[in-house]
């Protein structure tokens, strides 16, 4: 037995490795962004580790800004032998080139380089920052005078010595390149910028402020001793000034990680899909084997020879292609995770916090978990077309019945209704909480998986009635019979129809969370955007670099003759029980006056508790901390918790965690920073528009001046490219189902042989043998069409009214986009007929 | 007639055109068939001639009435003329009450008669049978030749039928023999 199915396998050896390069791409694509995700959001920037090694514990404020009059009371710390500390300044700047414009985004990192020299870790491998000749007094103090790692150097194409032009905090700078440093064993990352801590203070406009306080042991060996840590920790944390709180490093990297535990989740699911996807095509694959091989399998069958061995002979071979594809996969994602992980850095700077790459490793758990998935999900493709080889009659009664009985269920719609039961069961199940106060829908995923697999069983029904309806009208011989075979309704047919309604019900809703994505956001900003002029800081994109601009040049700007009124932003992290948040200084008149927003609840329509600083929050904000009808949250700012109190909410659709927006003295007071981060600007009377636009722009090349159209034209910019990974996974998805059609309806003529030799000697030509086929595979997909445009439609509700108001806190406005629906209909149903043509040559080739 | 194996089957494949031979020659209604191209061929078998199986062969999707006007279709015979002549073969087979039903409903003798009909309907001047009887138990099998002997004469068509028993020879004009792919009578 074993024997005549590795006979197969050499026979038909080119159709097993694309199946095993199935499994591989698969399982491959699922491992790869495991570890891509992993390495890109695991290096939660602490930058300064490369310089300075690990630090134990991290002092710091809620909005991540020490000022100098608490560092000051910091003092009594610094006293003790047990411990260093190393106060550090971090923040984003742009290099420009020699035409002025910004190439690169880099983090420069301010640390006290002359103190540098007393950690255990430096001490142990000293850090040359100057030639032997020259002194430290040379650059003490300095303005301009950095350090490079040698990846910064190569990406910026600097060499030491060299002057390069930035951007800062809303100003155009100088650096001087003082020296490349030629790590041995140090791994700085690509983009990072080491200075002196005053130098970087200067350069970042933020004298006198650093962003945190980080403590290392000296006696390195305890570090891993808990009793000595905590230890350690309460004595810090009791000698530690009011807003100030200590922490172990390790949390932070737990926190950071927690916060982007939704964005990989999402990733992890859509590298499910392509599993499934795989799993999807090797169960056609070896369907179709099945249907070859059934002759031999009926004469094997008369001989006596067991089913259940042929189940087992059916399920091995399925395993075999599982593992070895797999052990493949495991390479192939290795090696795409080193494609893929500056893509998810990107994403996790812009839309989480800033993040360098990490080596990318690849553990044992990596591997096992790849071969489990690639062995579980061959093994239930395997399981079906097994199951029906194994109940293939003997020769003498093959004829007759049913071609396939081990897949007579997919006749019933039972499952199909009870799926679909269960998927609205589902919607009532609560979200799940996950760490960093992010929510899974998990509902609003089990009913989609069910929902939609369910519609995938049932839409054999509707190719049958729709081939009914059709068959009425049909003259032609062709026609005809194309129109009675899908009729019948064989479960090949029905295979073949569920594999496309998957592909359509994912594609179709795509499209509608697409569109009304898009069109929500386009209404948002036509009403949310009705200032002339917006000015930001230039260069800086992404939630993780934000600076803010130097309040003294904001300032100097605003005094501009032409400039009617200003909405000036202010915005920090902060705190609040459930995971980080969002808090914004506004002018509270003018946001409950004339500034406009899509308001959910207008500002007044909520009565706001005594005792709490009333806020305007968003959506967001109002779902996350379950406030759509009033109460209060606790937010931890540097001036201890505060309340705030929503009494109006308003649509946002910038970030998911959050934002709560107060009156700009009670944020400068609870936050003690002063740094604006943008600025709308309304026009005087009288000024023209474009010509201000570039008065700005010359005067302040370190800002962004844009009009509503640029800045809409870079919003969705962002948009677009944030669902080009959704478009290309589309784009496989169809592309997967086509072949499984392909697939399918080779197993379908397969099974059909004596049909066409009998339409042969009734004189039917090949010409139309083809055109029936395509008929055949036109068929198939109008009605995948139909079921899978009733899935989609369920899907895009679910992800619009379910996913993304648990997920992300937001409402969108339901489009469906009809002309995208049409064109890619029509596009179906011409593939469909071409790929019913394309397997019947294919067929009558091996055929003769 | 001839044993099994003697290359029966093989010479009505090439009679009509389905399999090519190397030597010798075919010729229907003065035509020979190796002047022919294929789409020639194709109008021949769609026009000229009819087709009965040991196995039936029937159109698994379609009904019995839809299975015998299949090939008037192909040789485009017009809707109303169809009709006509389906309900006619129909009556004649004896399978009126069963038109509706698909071949898997309907029993061995009665496949094969809905057979039989489906290789008149458009005229054939030369009905192929091969071993039409070979499936069917005795007495459907008589039926069947039966049908063919009182077809065959009501529609004027000639009609070469294979067989390896004797028995059903009794219906014809002339009887040749087979051994090892050559006529030896
Ligand atoms: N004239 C011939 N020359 C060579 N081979 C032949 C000839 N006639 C028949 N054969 C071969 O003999 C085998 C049996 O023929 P077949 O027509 O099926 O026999 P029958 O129908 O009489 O049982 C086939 O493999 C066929 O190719
Ligand atoms: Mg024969």
């Amino acid at each position: 037995m074993v024997r005549t199915t590795f006979r197969h396998w050499r026979a038909s050896i080119g159709q097993y490795l694309l199946l095993i390069a199935i499994v591989a791409v698969g399982v491959g694509a699922f491992n790869g962004i495991r570890q891509a995700s992993r390495a890109a959001s695991a290096n939660f920037g602490l930058f300064n580790e490369a310089v300075s090694g690990r630090s134990d514990f991290i002092i710091e404020s809620p909005s991540q800004r020490i000022s100098e009059d608490t560092l000051s009371a910091l003092g009594s710390l610094a006293s003790y032998p047990d411990w260093h500390l190393v106060p550090v300044v971090e923040g984003s700047i742009t290099a420009l080139d020699e035409k002025g414009e910004p190439t690169g985004q880099l983090r420069l990192v301010g640390l006290d380089l002359l103190s540098l020299a007393n950690l255990p870790y430096v001490a142990k491998r000293p850090i040359e920052f100057a030639e032997e000749e020259s002194t430290w007094h040379e650059w003490l103090g300095s303005e301009k005078d950095v350090w490079l790692g040698r990846g910064t150097a190569n990406k910026l194409n600097a060499k030491k010595g060299q002057r390069i032009s930035i951007l800062a905090s809303g100003r155009v700078k100088e650096i001087f390149v003082r020296k490349i440093l030629d790590d041995r064993d140090l791994s700085v990352s690509d983009d990072l910028v080491i200075a002196d801590i005053s130098t970087a203070q200067g350069l970042l406009s933020r004298k006198g402020e650093i962003n945190r306080v980080e403590v290392v042991l000296e006696r390195a060996e305890l570090r891993e001793d808990t009793e000595y840590l905590n230890g350690i920790g309460n004595r810090i944390s009791s000698l530690l000034p009011e807003g100030l709180s200590v922490g172990p490093t390790k949390n932070r990297a737990v926190d950071r990680a927690a916060m982007t535990a939704a964005f990989r989740l999402n990733l992890t699911v859509l590298s499910l899909i392509a599993v499934l996807v795989g799993g999807y095509l090797i169960l056609q694959a070896l369907d179709a084997a099945v249907v070859r091989k059934r002759e031999e399998t009926a004469i094997l069958r008369s001989l006596g020879v067991n089913g259940r061995i042929l189940f087992l002979t059916g399920i091995l071979e399925a395993v075999a292609i599982g593992i070895l594809g797999s052990l493949a996969g495991i390479l192939v994602g290795h090696f795409l995770a080193f494609g893929a992980v500056g893509m998810f850095a990107e994403t996790v700077n812009a839309l989480y916090f800033a993040t360098s790459i990490e080596a990318i490793s690849l553990t044992w758990k990596d591997c096992a978990t790849g071969l489990l998935l690639g062995f579980l999900f061959s093994l239930v493709a395997g399981w079906l077309p097994a199951r029906d080889a194994m109940q293939t009659p003997p020769a003498q009664i093959l004829s007759k019945g049913d071609w396939s009985p081990g897949f007579l269920w997919l006749r019933n719609p039972r499952f199909g209704l009870s799926l679909i039961v269960f998927g609205a069961l589902a919607l009532l199940l609560p979200t799940l909480s996950i760490q960093g106060g992010s929510r899974m829908p998990i509902g609003g995923f089990l009913a989609a998986g069910a929902w939609i697999l369910g519609s995938a069983l049932l839409s054999g029904q509707i190719l049958v009635c729709l081939a009914k309806f059709c068959h009425g009208f049909c003259q032609s011989p062709v026609s005809r019979l194309a129109t009675s075979r899908l009729m019948d309704g064989s479960s090949r047919h029905r295979l073949a129809v569920a594999g496309l309604v998957v592909a359509v019900g994912m594609v179709t809703g795509m499209f509608q969370m697409v569109d009304s994505f898009r069109s929500t956001i386009q209404e948002w900003f036509d009403v949310r955007f009705q200032a002339e002029l917006y000015v930001s800081e230039r260069g800086v994109t992404g939630a993780g670099s934000v600076n803010g601009i130097d309040p003294a040049l904001l300032d100097e700007l605003l005094l501009d003759k032409s400039i009617d009124y200003a909405d000036v932003m202010y915005v920090c992290h902060a705190k609040a029980a459930q995971g980080i948040t969002l808090l914004a200084g506004v002018d509270f008149d003018a946001w409950t006056g004339f500034v406009r927003q899509i308001w959910l609840k207008p500002p007044g329509t909520i009565r706001p508790s005594s005792g709490a600083e009333p806020a305007l929050v968003s959506e967001a904000f109002a779902r996350r901390f379950d406030v759509l009808e009033g109460g209060t949250v606790e937010l931890d700012t540097p001036k201890g918790p505060k309340l705030v109190s929503p009494i109006g909410i308003f649509s946002d659709y910038g970030n998911e965690f959050g934002t709560a927006a107060i009156a700009i003295d009670s944020w400068k007071e609870w936050t003690g920073a002063d740094r604006p981060i943008n600025a709308s600007l309304y026009l005087a009377d009288g000024s023209e528009l474009e010509e201000t636009k570039q008065r700005l722009r010359l005067s302040y090349p370190g800002l962004d001046v844009r009009n509503a159209r640029e800045l809409r034209d870079v919003a969705l910019g962002i948009f677009e490219q944030t669902f080009k990974a959704t478009s290309a996974l589309n784009a496989i998805g169809l592309a997967v189902a086509f072949v499984g059609l392909l697939l399918g309806l080779f197993s379908i003529f397969d099974e059909s042989a004596s049909t066409w030799s009998t339409l042969r000697h009734l004189g039917f030509s090949p010409v139309q043998f083809v055109l029936s086929a395509g008929f055949e595979g036109a068929g198939i997909a109008v009605a995948s069409l139909a079921g899978g445009t009733l899935s989609g439609l369920a899907m895009g509700w679910l992800l619009i009214f379910v996913v993304n108001v648990q997920s992300f806190g937001w409402t969108l406005l339901w489009k469906v986009p009809l002309a995208d629906f049409l064109i890619f209909g029509l596009l179906m149903v011409l593939v469909g007929f071409l790929s019913g043509c394309l397997s019947a040559i294919h067929w009558s080739r091996r055929k003769t | 007639m001839g044993p099994s194996g003697s290359g029966k089957s093989t010479l009505l494949n090439c009679i009509c055109g389905i399999e090519a031979f190397d030597r010798g020659e075919i010729s229907i209604a003065g035509k020979p068939l190796s002047a022919l191209s294929q789409r020639q061929l194709e109008n021949l078998r769609r026009n000229s001639i009819g087709y009965v199986f040991q196995s039936f062969n029937l159109l698994p999707t379609l009904t019995a009435f839809e299975n015998i006007e299949f090939p008037a279709q192909l040789a485009g015979v017009d809707r109303d003329e169809r009709m006509d002549r389906v309900m006619h073969l129909l009556e004649s087979v004896g399978l009126k009450k069963r038109a509706g039903h698909l071949p898997d409903a309907l029993s061995g003798g009665e496949r094969q008669r809905v057979a039989l009909a489906r290789a008149l309907v458009h005229r054939p001047v030369l009905v192929l049978a091969d071993e039409p009887t070979g499936s069917l138990d005795t007495e459907n099998g008589r039926q069947v030749l039966e049908l063919i002997e009182s077809l065959s004469k009501e529609h004027r068509t000639s009609v070469l039928l294979v067989t390896h028993d004797h028995a059903s020879t009794r219906i014809c004009d002339r009887v040749i023999s087979m051994t090892d792919g050559a006529l030896v009578s």
